[in-house]
This record gives C-alpha cells, structure tokens and sequence, in this order.
C-alpha cells in the first residue's frame, strides 16, 4: 500500500506512540515518531510532514509552544491530543493555530475519524461541490437555500452564515471564538452567549431530535463541531 | 520639694542681680573722673541687659530700678544724696528706667521663648525617633517595646491592647473597668480620661489606635504627674502605634496570602501531574484494548469480546479518575468556575454524546421548556454533573428502562431532573447519599465508590444552587438540580433583510 501521507507524532508515552502509530499506519500513514517537542520540532522540519500529531504534556516544552512554533512555517494540519481536564489548554492550542483534539483516553475509531476529518480537504483537494446533504438536510450554497425533506427552511441571514462556516469546517472543532469572529466578526468575540442562542435555532430547525443533535455538536467548554 | 530648690534659685537670682549692680557702681566710681555721666548711664543699661539675658525678668526689672537708684546717688550731683540739682536729670531717670524695663522685658521673653524652641524640638525629636522605631519594629512586642521606651523617657508608661478579630480585647479579659473604658474610647474615636483606676493619683489616658482603615485596639497611658496633660501628645504617639499596628496587620495579610497561594500552586500542581500519569497508562490500555478488538474482530470472537470489556473498563477507570481529582479540586475549595450565560441544551446533548457507550441499553427522554432563558454555570463542571447522574441512572436499571431528563424553570431556579425507573433510592439515605463515600447499598454488585453524588452537590453549590434526590409516585430515582436564574443578558434580535 502507498503512503496517503506522512505524520509526525510527537507524544513522550511509549505505550500510546506505539498503538497509535500501528493505527496510523494501518490507515496507510507513513509515522515519524519523537518523544520531546524539540525532536519533533527537528523531524518536522526535516521531514515535511502532511499532520502533526501532538501530545499536549510534553516533557520538555509546551504542546501549545509546538504548535505556535510549528504554525510559523507551515499550514498542515495539527491535532491535539490532551488529558481532560485540560478545557483551557485546549482552547490555547486551538488558537495558536491546532486544527483539532483529541480528549484521553480516545479509541482507535475516533483517532481515525479525527485524523480524516482534519485532512480531509489537504488531502481530496477543496471540494468545490455547493450542494451539502446530511440527514433529510439539503444546503445548497449557490442558491442560499436549505431544504429539509423538500420543504424550504427560514433561516436568517445570521443563522445562515453560522451554519455555512460549520458546514466548510465540517468534522473540525471550532472554538466559541473563532465562531464569533467568522459570524459576527472581529469584535464580537467576547459575547458568546449570542453564539449559543444561535446554535439553539439551528438545532430547533435542522436537527431531528434538538436535544440530542447528531450533527451539530456542543464540545463542552471549546465550541462547535459539525459531524456530517 | 522642687518648689523650695526654685525658691533657692530665685533668691540667688536676685542677689546676683543686687551684687552685679554694686559692683558695676564701685567700678563706675573711679571711672566718672574720665566719662561723661552718659556713659555711665550706658554702663548700667548694659549691666540691666545681661542680667534679663541671664537671670531672666524679675531680677532684671529689679535691677533696672537698682541702676537708677545707685545712679542718682552716687554719680548724679550732689553725690551721695538721692537729692537732685538739676531738675533735667528727672527726665535722665525717667529714660533710664523706661530703656531698662523695656531692655529687660524684650530679653527675658526672647530667652523664655528660645527655651520653649528647644524643649519643642526635643518633643519633636523624640516624636522622630519613636516613628522610626516603630517602622522597624516586626512584631506587636517590638511595637510595644518602643512605645513604652519613648513613654519611660518622659516618666509615663503605656501598653497596647489590640482588638481580635471577634472585635474583642482578649488581653483584657481579666479587667473588666478599663475594658469598658476602652470600648468607648474605641466607639467614641477619641480619648477617654480618668483619675479612677490608679491608686498614686496619675491620670489614666485610653486612646483607640485609629488607623486610617480601621481601629485596631487602644493604648492604656498612665500619666504621673499632676500637671495638666497634653493629650495632642499622646494622640500623636496614639496615632503613630496605630500606623504601625496597621502596617503589621497587612504584613500578616500578605504573607497568609503568599502561604495560601503557594499552597494552592503546590496542590493543583499535584493533582495536575497525577492526572497526567493516571491518564497516560489508561490511554495505552484503552488504545491497546482497542486495537486488539479491532484485530480479532473477524477472527476470534472471545479476544475480541475480552478486548472491548478491557477497553470499556479502562474508560470507566478513567471516569473515576476524573471524578476523583475534580473531587481533591473541589474539596480544596478553590475551583475557578468558568461561569458563563448558557443553555442546559448544549451540556445536555454533549453529556449524552459523551456517555453513548454506557446509555446505549437504554431508551433517554429529554424534554426542555419551551423558552428556558440562558442560565449562568460552568459548563465543563456541569456536564461532569450530568455525565454522573446519567451514569447513576444506566448503573441502577435495568437495561431496556428510560431514562428521562427534564429541564424547567421553577421560581427563581432554572432546574434540570434526571430520572430513572430503577428501584429508587432507600429511603433513609436520601439525604445521606450526597456525602462522600456513602453508597444506596454497600458492596452491592453494582461498581462505585459513592463519589458521584458528592461531587454534584460540591460542584452545584459552588454554584449558589441546589440539588436534591426524591422517588417519584410512578417509581425510579430522580435527582434534581436548581440554579438560581440572575439576569440574562439581552439578545439584541438580528435585523432582518
């Protein structure tokens, strides 16, 4: 089987580098392994990687400081892996430029499915496709319309735009704020209780059960997720 | 007597005054063969001078008087006879004494009042030297030391009663009258005097020590001397001590809460990298597990089914891990909550996600409110509320029975309920389930070690709200949680095209 790619892993615990990798290489990844920040900083720049894979507790450096520094030189996507705990961490790294994380302890089926969802585009190209389906849903961006089982749904301008940045970053987190910027733009970031109530329109209109949402995801205490 | 040794002196005084004036005639008297008779004058003017300079007024007014006696009689024609021949030296008297009094006055209130400079400016450099003591002083018995140093210096002596933080005096305790005094002086702002509680006659002054945040106790001065008191004075010093009780009392603060910080860091650092390496080993096992379940999945069905359950318990270890630290978090009491304006939508839906696994067996009802407006919580701490009742609810029925949650408003409260259809909670214990480590039933099959509940209820009241446990008439468990509902902040409506 031929590489799809190539990945760093940069995470100090022997144990979880290993099953990781074998999972990784399963999929078809070719796996560089290093145990500190800076190795992996080193391995990174030598070997041009396709993702980044970066435990956020390193014992030399900051995970946060991998990815800023990685994140000066190169746009391949970067997930995050992260104890609990940690909700302020992962929003750190998530600005800093991560496009993804990964909560321990994670089974090998959510590492693929992140690691798809983040490489997803890199990898198929940029679909240009502006047709979207989930569930009974139909968006169709070059119309601006959503359709649910064939009857036209309202959504307001707002509602559209937030629902359209999810649907583009489908798969991916996307933190409260990163929402507000894209929505409501850069200096809204801090009210997002607004953000919360949209979402909650969204849910109401597009969802089948609105309160246990299948595709719009709350990642507690981070943002959004749209899992198509 | 000090009275009799002043007598002394003043009597000295003026013998000198008369002797210095007699000498200066039998001096004088050779002289006036060479001088004019004005100049003797200005001998005698001279002579009253030093006398006011050094003897002070009386005996310079007196020798005043004395030069113009001796004058006439022995210099003015005819000498030896107070008899005057030319009615012009009349006027000559009359000048002298007025230059003399005048001389004498003038001198002897200049001297009186350098004396007073110098004695002030002992004051006042005693006042400076108390000061600075006190701002090197450490400690309450240094500070006590110094005042009563500066208080022996001046023949008094004074001690400080501080408040505690009961607002009582507990150095106090065993004098009940001058306690009582002191609760005045301290509810009055100023001074109370009394002659009452010492036996030699001395006054007794209490003052509150009042610094410019608030009264931290009085000082006691006993006063002995019968002399009026100057009660600036001893505000001064009052005001001084209480400055430097003050600054003591923030030294403390601030080294408590340096204590208390570093504490904090050295707990959570603790508890940070315990959950790192209580986490690590769990992720290779629930990763490893995983593996292994994948690669046996068409093959040998019983490795397979061993690796999922090892996989499942690693994810339960890993729960009660969590579960664990949050509550060493909690228990420290310092848990920042990240409060924010939510929905109980968005922890509902993410604790239902998160537990899809251990709720799969069973059927989950959500009903909301139409409307439930935006209530202020941490989500992150919520969830983990929500993620142990459900869990609470999957572990105590059986499979096949709903679990439901409601969300409502009530009252003030925005409440959230979790029921299940098991067989209920045991009566007795309803309220008892909330503490740590207690159990419905003990060593029962059904795995936990009664953290759970616990944790909800610390991390529900770190929210100002409440939680309860009831068995509802149609059966099961049902927990509920209230928040109080504030003030939501206004959305403004999207103008729409």
């Amino acid at each position: 089987m031929t590489a799809i790619g190539s990945v760093i892993l940069i995470e100090d615990d022997a144990q979880i580098r290993h099953f990781v990798k074998e999972a990784l290489a399963a999929e078809g990844w070719k796996v560089f392994e290093a145990d500190t920040g800076s190795r992996g900083l080193i391995e990174a720049g030598a070997r041009k990687p396709d993702l980044l894979v970066v435990d956020l507790g390193l014992p030399d450096m900051d995970g946060v400081e991998v990815v800023r520094d990685f994140r000066n030189w190169s746009t391949v996507p970067i997930l995050i892996l992260s104890a609990r705990s940690e909700e302020q961490e992962k929003i750190f790294a998530l600005d800093a430029g991560a496009d993804d994380y990964l909560t321990k302890p994670f089974g090998i089926g959510e590492l693929l499915a992140r690691v798809r969802a983040v490489t997803r585009r890199r990898l198929q190209g940029s679909e240009t496709s502006p047709k979207l389906c989930f569930d009974d849903v139909e968006v169709d961006f070059s119309r601006h319309s959503v359709m649910r089982g064939g009857i036209p749904v309202h959504l307001t301008p707002l509602e559209y735009r937030l629902l359209g940045v999810l649907l583009a970053n489908a798969g991916k987190i996307m933190s409260h704020r990163r929402l507000m910027q894209e929505v409501w733009g850069p200096n809204h970031t801090e009210s997002a209780h607004y953000l919360r109530i949209y979402m909650s329109h969204l849910r109401q209109k597009l969802e089948a059960d609105p309160t246990q949402p299948a595709h719009l995801l709350t990642e507690t205490g981070v943002g959004y997720r749209f899992e198509p | 007597m000090p009275g009799n040794a002043d007598t002394r002196q003043k009597v000295r005084h003026y013998l000198a005054a008369i002797l210095v004036c007699a000498l200066t005639a039998i001096v004088a008297t050779p002289l006036r063969l060479v001088l004019d008779l004005a100049n003797i004058i200005m001998l005698f003017l001279l002579v009253v001078f030093l006398v006011a300079l050094k003897l002070g007024r009386g005996p310079a007014v007196m020798s005043a008087f004395l030069a113009v006696a001796l004058f006439d009689f022995f210099f003015v024609p005819p000498r030896l006879t107070f008899a005057v021949a030319d009615v012009q030296y009349l006027v000559t008297f009359a000048v002298m004494l007025a230059v003399g009094l005048a001389t004498a006055h003038l001198t002897a209130t200049l001297s009186k009042q350098s004396a007073v400079a110098i004695a002030r400016e002992l004051h006042t450099r005693h006042l400076y030297e108390l000061a600075r003591d006190l701002a090197g002083a450490a400690t309450h018995e240094q500070v006590s030391q110094v005042l009563s140093r500066y208080m022996a210096g001046s023949g008094h002596s004074a001690a400080l009663h501080l408040l505690d933080a009961a607002g009582e005096l507990p150095s106090l305790f065993s004098d009940v009258p001058l306690a009582s005094l002191a609760h005045m002086a301290i509810r009055q702002g100023s001074f109370v005097e009394t002659t009452q509680l010492n036996d030699n006659g001395g006054h007794t002054l209490v003052l509150p020590l009042q610094s410019p945040i608030e009264v931290r106790g009085v000082m006691v001065a006993v006063v002995n001397s019968d002399d009026a008191v100057d009660h600036r004075q001893f505000e001064t010093v009052a005001n001084l001590v209480a400055i430097a009780v003050e600054r003591l009392h923030y030294v403390e603060v601030a080294q408590q809460t340096q204590l208390e910080a570093t504490a904090e860091r050295l707990r959570s650092s603790v508890l940070s990298s315990l959950s790192h390496d209580l986490r690590t080993p769990l992720t290779g096992l629930v990763g490893m597990a995983d593996a292994l379940a994948l690669a046996a999945a068409h093959q040998n069905d019983a490795i397979h089914h061993a690796a999922t359950a090892i996989r499942d318990q690693a994810h339960a270890m890993s729960r009660l891990v969590a579960n664990l630290l949050d509550m060493a978090r909690l228990h420290a009491g310092k848990v920042e909550l990240r409060k924010d304006w939510r929905l109980f939508e968005d922890v509902i839906g993410s604790a239902l996600k998160l537990l899809k696994p251990s709720l799969a067996q069973h059927p989950v009802k959500v009903v909301l409110d139409a409307g439930l407006p935006l209530v202020q919580f941490d989500d992150v701490l919520l969830e983990r509320v929500l993620c142990n009742l459900l869990e609470n609810g999957a572990k105590y029925s059986q499979p096949g029975q709903a679990i439901e949650i409601r969300g409502f408003v009530l009252g003030d409260h925005a409440c959230i309920s979790v029921q299940d259809h098991g067989p209920g909670f045991p009566l007795e214990q309803l309220e008892s389930l909330f503490h740590m480590f207690v159990r419905g039933k003990h060593e029962s099959a059904i795995p936990g070690v009664g953290l759970g509940l616990a944790i909800c209820r610390a991390i529900v009241e770190a929210h100002n709200g409440t939680i309860q446990a009831s068995n509802p008439e149609q059966g099961g468990a049902c927990v509920t949680l209230c928040l109080p509902l504030g003030n939501p902040p206004a959305i403004e409506p999207e103008s729409l095209p």
